[in-house]
């Protein structure tokens, strides 16, 4: 039975603003996500809705002095970031929570060696001054290689990130992610910039790294089938909220939400079928956002309250919520 | 040399692109992009080109387009031959051929309106007046479901789908009869992307088109491909009409790709192959593995393959395939 | 569904038809201009000289000092209410013939950049869009040498040969400026030239005129305009380098450079002849490079 006292991250209610010309970018209008522990999440949303800002609000590594928090919070371990101290921030960076990035490319620097980038992660995760007399830096290095089955460990340490490929460089990014124990991972669509087959690869070394030690993850994509095949559950978001979130199992059989609907039909599938005409409208602006529910301007279906305010998200069975006033009947 | 029946528009014969990287002890280093491809393409067919990086498909793309002179082989356009650089070519077949590229960001001139950006394919391709310009663009942009006002939008300020429709509109501003599209979708979200493919597949009736469709995406390629050519590092491993790639892949690479392919259906995952799961890096393309490139990650190697490069194989009209299981099966008849 | 009035709807079109992009988007501009408070000041320093030079003979106290003037009665006098900046050796107003060599100054700026800019950029574009031919290696081999060429110890070597005047200190340093722009635009036509958005435009067989001009150009224009800003600041400085050594402007017409020297020769006891013309300077400086900040912030984002 999951109690309350397995949750590791609750995001409750968070509303992030960034400031533009013009006023402010109302990106983030209340969003409600929740792991647990040992739990493997999906985030599943479009370019622009709002994945990466919720992932960066969590870490607090938002551009400085931009951006603006008017409500929410997100709490760790019972624990509010939004109010934590620098040094609690500092603990919380590099010793709970590790993120993967999108681009391996971009997220190793290109004049340290790998060894060098391994080692700082192991060496600023303060997990490390207690084994101090147990393993030196460089066989945690190498035991963290070995376990993203990278071939030669010793001699990638001395490696450039120019030498390896896409995929070697994500397994790096991977190891650098496993180098010393974590409560919490976030994948930002890792593998999204690699071949298919690579790809596929690193989500099966990601999620065999997330069993063995079963810690949570919270795993951003845009690919509904990533999706399925990986996580426990699902959030899809649209436009800076949360508009529906299930099992994958219920998600994909039982869609609700008419946007998660319509992004299905648009999934191309291999056993044929065509593709679907795709979801009429685009993404509303967020100066100026529809004061109701965001997705109402593009929604086939319609109703007077939907303009009025933003739908919760309403349990309409077990495990099941939807943030549309239309299956609230 | 052979010549195109009557109903290819496109055809390619032995065609090689090597670059020329370099020189070490041994002589000169090429990176062997394209090595030995033979394509068709029927009139209103889309034939769909399926690979990874290495695989040499953009590479056959921009030199069908002219971007690169071949460095042998034969393309022959409605009979004739264009295997040269687009600056040699004839202006039909610069109107004739149009490029969709991957990033939309990239193709269209930031500094420059919508207007600007249609206009210069009218400007050199049709006889018409400049004042007509502007009414047959905001015909064009219809068709594409963009309002008239776009003609005095910059690409910065619209979004992703929106550049790869004006895009589009530009490669069709010319009126060709074949459209190279590079990965027109790879960088743009699934609701999107189904909007434009719908829109793709609608005007190849309207206006009477031949599309070579380039992805990575084995599932677009399924619903919009009428026949399907998968490439390995400058090869072409299988050739097959979309449903029999699909329910009958006969390349061990084609059954990799397409069981590494995230599916959200129970009915698809029935569909992809059990066995072959992805193993091993890709190969650079200037070390490629001797014999059959594809042997080191192969699950079904065979002491053959790391000799002898295997020969195109008619298993059944319309599906080849390049690979020594089914040479065997070829010597037995 | 679109009616079929098309000759209304053209001209509905070309009336609400903006001129260009930037105007379009002038309040976004400013809005990143003006991010950066120094920015703002340095737009009002540059337009308080400009302004001022311009209308120089109405605003100064004493305009008639910028000419043949000496007021005997008057020499040495030190800054006050009269006169702001104190008076010379012969009387004059220092404040108002700083004003005057501003005139001098941004004339001088004016002439050269207008004359070495596009020279420059014709040449940086042409070997931008030939990169790696011939052309290519003449044309910046050429820029090179030009590049190391010390802009102050020609228009020497120039006045010493020709005769010491405003022109041709202006002919010395156009002589050499043009390549500081070739540089610039080369390196950004050289990369420009191979976006997809420029191969397209091959592809479909447009000129090359068409290339370098519509395609090529467009995308160059940015850092040129912020160089351009910054170079008014560099080209009056140097010129009044060369006016300290006596070359360019002659008395009684003021120059910066020359005050400062002629005040030299009172200091310390007449320290305010030397100190407000070398302020002057460093105001002129200061606040092109300021306002170039702004711009550079302004124009320079790129993709949005």
């Amino acid at each position: 039975m999951k109690t309350k006292e397995n949750i590791l991250l609750d995001i409750k209610d968070l509303h992030v603003w960034y400031r533009v010309y013009g006023g402010y970018l109302k990106v983030l209008n209340g969003v409600h996500l929740m792991v647990r522990e040992g739990e493997r999440v999906g985030l599943v949303g479009e370019a622009g809705c709002g994945k990466t800002t919720t992932m960066k609000s969590i870490l607090q590594i938002l551009p400085p002095g931009d951006f603006h928090i008017p409500q929410g919070q997100i709490f760790y371990k019972g624990q509010d970031v939004l109010k934590m101290s620098f040094k609690e921030l500092q603990r919380l960076r590099s010793r709970e929570i590790a993120m993967i990035f999108q681009d391996p490319t971009t997220a190793l620097n290109p004049v340290f060696t790998i060894g060098t980038q391994i080692g700082d992660v192991i060496k600023y995760s303060s997990a490390f001054e207690e084994n101090e007399h147990k393993e030196t830096i460089k066989g945690r290095s190498i035991k963290s290689l070995k376990e993203v089955y990278l071939p030669d460990p010793e001699r990638m340490l001395i490696n450039y990130p120019l030498q390896l490929s896409g995929g070697m460089k994500q397994r790096v990014c991977i190891a650098m992610a496993i180098s010393s124990p974590r409560n919490l991972f976030i994948a930002d669509e890792p593998g999204t910039s690699l071949d298919v087959t690579i790809q596929d690869q690193i989500m099966r070394l990601l999620n065999e790294v997330v069993e063995k030690r079963k810690t949570s993850i919270i795993l951003i994509t845009h690919s509904l089938g990533v999706a399925k095949e990986m996580t426990d559950r699902i959030y899809v978001m649209y436009a800076g909220t949360i508009v529906e979130t299930a099992l994958p199992e219920v998600l994909f059989k039982n869609p609700v939400h008419p946007y998660t609907k319509g992004l299905l039909a648009s999934v191309p599938k291999i056993s044929g079928g065509g593709i679907a005409k795709g979801i009429p409208g685009k993404l509303p602006s967020y100066l100026n956002p529809p004061s109701g529910c965001r997705f109402q301007p593009r929604c086939e279906q319609e109703s007077p309250i939907c303009s009025e305010k933003p739908p919760q998200l309403f349990e309409i069975e077990k495990d099941h919520l939807v943030a549309c006033y239309l299956t609230q009947r | 040399m052979k010549q195109a029946t009557n109903n290819e528009i496109l055809k390619i014969e032995k065609l090689k692109k090597y670059f020329h990287i370099g020189k070490d002890k041994q002589g000169p280093i090429y990176v062997r992009a394209v090595d030995g491809v033979a394509l068709n393409i029927k009139y209103g067919e889309t034939l769909g080109l399926v690979g990874e990086s290495g695989s040499g498909k953009s590479t056959i793309a921009y030199t069908v387009v002219g971007m690169y002179r071949p460095t042998s082989g034969q393309i022959l356009f409605k009979g004739k031959n264009i295997g040269m650089e687009a600056s040699r070519r004839s202006l039909s077949s610069k109107k004739e051929i149009q490029l969709v590229f991957q990033d939309p960001g990239s193709s269209l001139n930031p500094r420059q309106t919508i207007e600007q950006i249609l206009a210069l394919p009218f400007r050199i391709h049709t006889q018409m007046p400049k004042r007509q310009f502007r009414e047959k663009m905001v015909e064009l942009l219809e068709k594409l479901e963009l309002s008239s006002d776009y003609l005095y939008k910059s690409p910065p300020s619209i979004g992703g789908g929106e550049k790869q429709m004006v895009a589009v509109a530009r490669a069709m501003a010319s009126n060709p009869s074949l459209i190279v599209l590079d990965e027109p979708t790879s960088a743009l979200d699934v609701s999107v992307q189904a909007k434009i493919i719908n829109k793709l597949i609608e005007l190849q009736k309207e206006m009477n088109l031949s599309y070579l469709f380039i992805t990575h995406d084995l599932s677009l390629m399924r619903n919009v491909a009428n026949r399907i050519a998968i490439m390995y590092l400058g090869k072409i491993c299988e050739v097959a009409e979309s449903v029999t790639f699909f329910e009958k892949p006969l390349h061990p690479y084609t059954q990799m790709l397409i069981s590494s392919v995230p599916v959200i259906t129970e009915e698809e995952k029935n569909l992809k192959p059990k066995k072959v799961i992805s193993i091993g890096e890709i190969p650079s393309p200037v070390n490629v593995p001797p014999g059959c490139s594809f042997h080191p990650r192969c699950h079904y190697k065979m002491s053959i393959c790391s000799k002898i490069d295997p020969e195109m194989i008619e298993v059944s009209p319309g599906h080849i395939v390049r690979c020594h299981l089914f040479a065997k099966l070829e010597n037995k008849k | 569904m679109r009616n079929s009035n098309q000759p209304n709807n053209s001209i509905a079109i070309s009336l609400v038809r903006p001129k260009s992009i930037f105007w379009l988007n002038l309040g976004k501009n400013w809005y990143k201009f003006s991010r950066n408070t120094l920015s703002i000041v340095g737009l009002v320093i540059v337009a308080g000289i400009i302004i001022s030079a311009i209308f120089a003979p109405w605003i100064t106290p004493y305009p008639e000092h910028a000419g043949p003037f000496v007021d005997f009665d008057n020499t040495g006098q030190p800054p006050s209410l009269q006169h702001l900046c104190g008076t010379d050796n012969m009387g004059r107003d220092i404040f108002s013939r700083i004003i005057f060599a501003f005139r001098g100054a941004l004339i001088m700026a004016g002439v050269v950049l207008a004359l070495a800019v596009p020279p420059g950029v014709l040449l940086g574009l042409t070997a931008g869009y030939f990169v790696n031919t011939w052309i290519d290696i003449v044309i910046m081999r050429i820029t090179d040498i030009f590049l190391g060429l010390p802009p102050l110890i020609l228009a020497l070597v120039i006045a010493a040969v020709l005769k010491p005047t405003l022109m041709n200190a202006m002919i010395a340093i156009t002589v050499i400026w043009w390549s500081w722009y070739t540089r610039l635009v080369y390196g950004m036509a050289s990369s420009v030239r191979n976006e997809y958005f420029v191969i397209a435009a091959d592809l479909t067989g447009a000129s090359k005129f068409h290339i370098i001009f519509r395609e090529i150009l467009p995308n160059c224009l940015s850092p040129i305009f912020t160089k351009v800003a910054l170079d008014v600041g560099w080209v009056i400085l140097i010129g009044a380098s060369l006016s300290f050594v006596g070359l360019g402007e002659q008395p009684p017409i003021p120059a910066l450079g020359q005050m400062v020297s002629d005040g030299g020769n009172y200091m310390p006891t007449l320290w305010w002849m030397t100190i407000f013309p070398s302020l002057a300077i460093v105001l002129v400086i200061l606040g092109f490079n300021l306002m170039g900040d702004g711009l550079r912030d302004m124009l320079e984002t790129g993709r949005e």
